[in-house]
């Protein structure tokens, strides 16, 4: 049985706007599941219902077998991180992380133990009798983390915990955060709009895009095999390159350029003769034009030298994917956003390759690596 | 290698956590605000310019002023003197004390100074601290809660604010006759403790001071709407509340008209409505001695005033949510 599970979740605000549109999802114990996706996509509103802070407009959320719907935040029993973490400002650090407790009316000499178990737990020992005021963001951002753990929950809400950190707090944070996770073994619900934390952090990742569930799966599998081009294209940086093609016997066209297939790709067998969308990751193209793989011609433009890999933009003369393409899946507004960019695509390669801005390079692609989606629908082609 | 002075320096932590004194601290503020001032020079004014606003705004304070330094001056002469000697200066004989003295002691039977001041600080108090109570109740319930009807009900306290009390006189007597509310100290307090103005200013206070985020995260971790109120939401409006507070006594302690109507006993008299009983009688025969007392009393009466906003001024210095949020 899964600690959290969301059946058909649904917010529709007054307004009119569906926030939240049918959302399924289960949540395992002690499993870490992340919600991601780009602003706006429901998955705040999403973690808000289930906290009980929002009202629900349709489906139900049951913790264990109990439905919650109707039921209080106070009477829940759920803990959450808050994005500004909320701390009491008039409340010492001690206080706010006991202030839970205080009102289950847990006797003292226990709040106190708990207390400061949590304390230990996330090094804030010494800055018990401090105000939020004289704490440092990360610090701040512990005793957010402690307020919550102090309860020994059995589910953990944290909405953007972590966005109001520096970059290198974030990533210390990061491990941080799965390091109390793994202490307290609660069924965790992560909201980020950040992919890298998604695919760094998550047992399981929940792909949210205008209110709709895209994909949920491991990091692994929204990597490896992206259910749509939505995903395919938050999940990865750099994005994964997408190019309109149409197929030919068992050759894809790419503008001038046809690459073979081989006859693996039996997949499209439905789509001879006319257009698909075909993805290709920037780690999947490979320098030179040997054996074993499928050539394409590229015009390097901008060269960017990262010290551990060299990202290098070229131009090839196939349309990137039309965004009406796009629009099937990333709805109407984003859709220009997504394909602004690729006008042409990006590889990403050993930083000692001699590649050169205005060069004329061959690149190999393992037919195998390639992704395949439907232009009028965005679904994978499998 | 272990010399003395490559001891690391105290942490930082420990350096702050030693006590700071209240006058260093009080110290550091003042010179962080001024640090933290653009200063004149930098404005792109030209030296005129400034000079002339600047000279502006000292003949404004002056033309406010000098009614009050007038009355300083003024208290400590005889009446004769009030009248006959320049204004602006002192005059022979020295009847500060004198007059001082006088003003606490029964007159002429009018009611003395001493109880309309007594009636002025419990109208006062009573009704500035209910005032206090209601805003914050009001204003909380407004700025966090949705409810049927909220913005209608709003709308209709705000008008409330385009109505001057004077306009109302007749009704109100007629409708204070009615529940003998008349010479009734509860007819002074119970209206001004219901101000408008209050309500208003605690639900902007409340909407930006105390964010949605707080009471959601109390919500969490499971404390009661009541519980929320009174140990998260209140602590954080005390700043708005002391300026409530300091305003709704100001405006009883210098209402003058709802006094008027509904007393007609002297002893319920405030300072206000007594003092314009004296000065009836000292305007209908001059040698009532009494314009010494007139302006004893009124300098007497502002003192209190101005020693409640000098007192209550340090809880304007907000920042009281520093450290809620991340930044």
């Amino acid at each position: 049985m899964s600690a959290i599970s969301l059946e058909k979740l649904t917010k529709v605000y007054s307004t009119g706007v569906r926030a939240l549109d049918g959302l399924d999802l289960d949540v395992g114990d002690g499993e870490f599941v992340v919600l991601v996706g780009p602003s706006g996509c429901g998955k705040t509103t999403a973690l808000r219902m289930v906290a009980g802070l929002e009202t629900i407009s349709g489906g139900t959320v049951r913790f264990g077998d109990r439905v919650v719907n109707d039921i209080s935040p106070r009477q829940r029993d759920v803990a959450m991180v808050f994005q500004n973490y909320a701390l009491y400002p008039h409340l010492s650090v001690a206080e706010n992380i006991g202030f839970a407790l205080t009102n289950k009316k847990i006797p003292s000499a226990e709040r106190q133990r708990r207390v400061r178990l949590a304390a230990e737990i996330l090094g804030l020992s010494d800055l018990l009798n401090r105000k939020p005021a004289h704490l440092s963001g990360g610090q701040r951002q512990r005793v957010a983390m402690g307020r919550a753990i102090v309860r020994e929950p059995s589910v953990f809400l944290m909405d953007e915990p972590l966005s109001n950190l520096d970059a290198k707090l974030r990533v210390q944070m990061r491990s941080e955060v799965l390091r109390v996770h793994k202490a307290i073994g609660a069924a965790t619900l992560y909201v980020t709009h950040d992919q890298v934390e998604a695919m760094t952090m998550g047992d399981r990742v929940a792909v949210l895009h205008g209110g709709v569930l895209q994909q949920y799966g491991t990091p692994r599998e929204l990597y490896g095999r992206p259910a749509n081009l939505f995903v395919a294209k938050f999940i990865g940086s750099p994005e994964m390159n997408l190019f309109e093609a149409s197929v030919s016997g068992d050759e894809l066209v790419l503008g001038s350029q046809r690459l073979t297939l081989g006859p693996a790709e039996t997949v499209l067998a439905p789509y001879r003769g006319r257009k698909v969308i075909a993805g290709v990751r920037p780690e999947d193209l490979e320098l030179g034009g040997g054996a074993g793989g499928a050539a394409l011609g590229a015009d390097v433009r901008v060269v960017e030298m990262l010290g551990s890999e060299l990202h290098v933009f070229f131009a090839i003369d196939a349309p990137a994917a039309a965004a009406s393409a796009l629009a099937a899946t990333a709805g109407e507004a984003e859709a220009g956003l997504l394909t602004g960019q690729t006008l042409g695509g990006v590889a990403r390669l050993d930083p000692r390759s001699a590649v050169r801005s205005g060069q004329r390079v061959t690149f190999r692609v393992d037919p195998g690596r390639l992704h395949f989606f439907d232009p009028d629908t965005g679904a994978a082609v499998r | 290698m272990s010399a003395p002075a490559l001891a690391p320096p105290a942490p930082p932590d420990q350096a702050q956590a030693r006590a700071e004194t209240r006058r260093e601290r009080k110290r550091r503020e003042r010179l962080e605000e001024r640090d933290a001032t653009i200063p004149v020079e930098l404005y792109g004014l030209r030296q005129g310019t400034v000079t002339l606003l600047t000279a502006c705004c000292v003949l404004f304070a002056a033309f406010t002023l000098v009614p009050i330094v007038w009355m300083i001056i003024n208290s400590t002469k005889t009446q004769a003197n009030i009248f006959s000697s320049f204004g602006f200066w002192f005059a022979r004989p020295f009847e500060f004390f004198h007059t001082f003295a006088n003003l606490f002691r029964d007159v002429d039977g009018d009611g003395t100074y001493a109880r309309w001041f007594y009636n002025t600080v419990l109208y006062s108090v009573v009704s500035g601290v209910g005032a206090t109570v209601l805003a914050a109740l009001g204003g909380y319930g407004f700025a966090r809660f949705e409810f049927r009807g909220a913005r209608l009900l709003f709308a209709v306290v705000i008008a409330g604010l385009l109505v001057p009390i004077t306009l109302v006189v007749v009704p109100l007597y007629l409708v204070y006759a009615k529940v003998h509310l008349i010479n009734s100290i509860w007819g002074m307090i119970m209206p001004s403790m219901v101000t408008p103005i209050n309500l208003y200013l605690m639900r902007t206070f409340v909407e930006l001071s105390i964010p949605r985020e707080l009471l959601d995260a109390a919500r969490i971790d499971g404390a009661s709407e009541a519980r929320i109120f009174f140990r998260v939401a209140l602590p954080l409006m005390v700043p708005g509340l002391m300026t409530v507070l300091l305003l709704s006594i100001a405006a009883t302690w210098n209402n003058y008209i709802l006094p008027l109507i509904i007393f007609s006993t002297n002893n319920l008299f405030p300072a206000t409505v007594g003092m314009g009983l004296w000065l009836q009688h000292a305007g209908n025969s001059g040698d009532t001695n009494l314009f010494p007392l007139l302006v004893m009393g009124g300098l007497v009466t502002i003192i209190p005033m101005i020693a409640l906003f000098a007192i209550l001024q340090r809880y304007w210095r907000g920042g009281l949510l520093l450290g809620s949020a991340a930044n």
